[in-house]
């Protein structure tokens, strides 16, 4: 009964954690069915659109059903904070995606190594689909905790999966920090810099008042009166800073606002060799025949160059 | 070097006219056969099988993703040894001048025994046109090769300045 109970309570905190609606690799697992594109372009970037390098580290090589670490490192500037989507200031969340190859997948808890267990207990790792395994998605999380995200990977075993095999395997990774700059409906979050979308001059800037019940924390409509007349307003929400000011002249595509983005996405590729160790064996008994056989070859010609001292015949 | 020198014979008037030329080395010296040809040359042909096989079970060939025609790469790099000319076709921006570059490579390749050809020796050092002609297309070739690697707005300064 004190079993059941408590995987009633597991079942219901992986479905708490697996819901979470503004954890944001939500949106490309509801849109995608793969996050890699046939490109190479891993999904994120469709939102996350400022760009940012990420570092990929893999073994070379790893045996078959054994742990092994994928680390995705996202280095940033730790100094500095990003806008929220109420407008205030905080510190980044990072997050990351990882497509292994078909039949790895992130190890069970019983077979993670204690010193591995103690670097990665507080992550979850969430596949991205029930029959996608192989890609797992973290994040986000707190960047300022894990400027690094370690995935303990299980090797898959060729000789109880039939569809692996012994060969060497692309990795592809991609890792963000901080917040995105659209969403999927393509509207602009306020982690982007804002243009004006006509030339012409500023003649107000009006606050919106803030609803905090529909999600919206308030922000600036700057209405921009062109050459012809016409005005146009562009909506600015709470967070990137004004540049502007009421009576300033601006060119369409002149920046209104500052930019306030300080992350972004970036992706990574690696390579990982599932070895089989008797291989290696193998290969190591045929380097010390080569070995031997060379040895014996300049020990004869040793032997022989005496032959041709003595005989005085070459 | 070896204990078993066979010495020139200098009265043998062949091997004089052979001197004469700058050839006929294989007079003297280690004997060919069977001190290197039936000894090291083995030698030598083991450790190359040995690496070749060594590095086929320690680092494979990926097998690659299926082709898609209608999905082009997010980076596209021909191989490596068309990177030099990969980054003219880019830089330049004009396709005509890009095919007459391209075909004074081998035009340029062609030109080059010919540009000190009044001058009579050999000796890369003193013939310092047509090295200084070599050292430069060199430099400047792996220059443009590894431009082709980096991002366009970076590949002619290098990202240096």
């Amino acid at each position: 009964m004190k079993k059941l109970y408590s995987l009633v309570l597991a079942v219901l905190m992986i479905w708490g954690v697996a819901q979470p609606v503004h954890a944001y690799p939500y949106y490309a697992q509801e849109a995608y069915k793969s996050p890699r594109e046939a490109t190479g372009r891993i999904v994120c970037a469709n939102c996350h659109l400022a760009n940012k390098p990420i570092k990929l580290e893999l073994p070379q090589a790893v045996k078959p059903d054994t742990v092994f670490e994928a680390v995705v490192k996202l280095p940033y500037d730790h100094s500095k904070q990003q806008v929220l989507a109420d407008g205030s200031k905080g510190g980044l969340n990072v997050g990351a995606v990882v497509v292994l190859p078909e039949g790895f997948k992130i190890a069970p808890e019983d077979r993670i190594p204690p010193e591995l267990q103690e670097k990665v207990k507080d992550i979850y790792y969430q596949p991205y689909s029930e029959t996608q395994e192989n890609i797992v998605l973290v994040g986000p999380i707190s960047g300022d905790d894990y400027p690094e995200i370690i995935f303990p990977v299980l090797a898959p075993d060729p000789s109880k999966d039939k569809n692996v095999h012994f060969l060497k395997y692309p990795v592809y990774a991609g890792g963000n920090r901080g917040r995105g700059q659209i969403y999927p409906t393509g509207e602009k979050s306020n982690n982007v810099q804002f243009t004006a979308p006509a030339g012409g001059m500023i003649t107000k800037i009006e606050e919106i008042p803030a609803n905090e019940d529909e999600g919206f924390y308030g922000g600036h409509a700057v209405t921009i009166k062109t050459e012809s007349g016409e005005t146009v307003t562009e909506n600015i929400p709470a967070g990137p800073a004004l540049l502007v000011h009421v009576g300033d002249i601006v060119k369409a595509g002149q920046p209104l606002t500052e930019n306030p983005n300080v992350g972004g996405f970036g992706q990574a590729e690696g390579h990982v060799v599932l070895q089989d160790p008797q291989r290696i064996q193998w290969l190591l008994a045929f380097f010390a025949a080569v070995i031997v056989t060379q040895i014996l070859l300049v020990l004869k010609k040793k032997q022989y160059e005496k032959v041709q001292a003595a005989e005085m015949n070459f | 070097m070896s204990k078993i020198q066979k010495l020139p014979d200098l009265n043998n008037p062949i091997l004089r006219a052979k001197l004469e030329k700058g050839m006929g080395h294989n007079y003297y010296g280690e004997p060919a056969w069977p001190n290197d040809l039936l000894y090291i040359f083995p030698v030598c042909i083991l450790g190359t099988i040995a690496l070749c096989v060594g590095l086929a079970v320690l680092d494979p060939t990926p097998i690659g993703e299926p082709a898609d025609p209608f999905a082009t790469p997010l980076e596209i790099l021909p191989e490596w040894f068309l990177y030099p000319v990969f980054q003219i076709l880019r830089v330049v921006p004009n396709k005509l001048l890009g095919i007459a570059l391209m075909g004074s490579i081998p035009l340029g390749l062609m030109l080059v025994p010919f540009i000190e050809n009044v001058n009579k020796f050999q000796n890369p050092f003193r013939r310092p046109l047509a090295t200084a002609v070599f050292l430069f297309g060199t430099l400047f070739t792996l220059y443009l090769g590894y431009g082709a690697t980096l991002p366009i707005d970076k590949s002619l300064t290098l990202g240096l300045f």
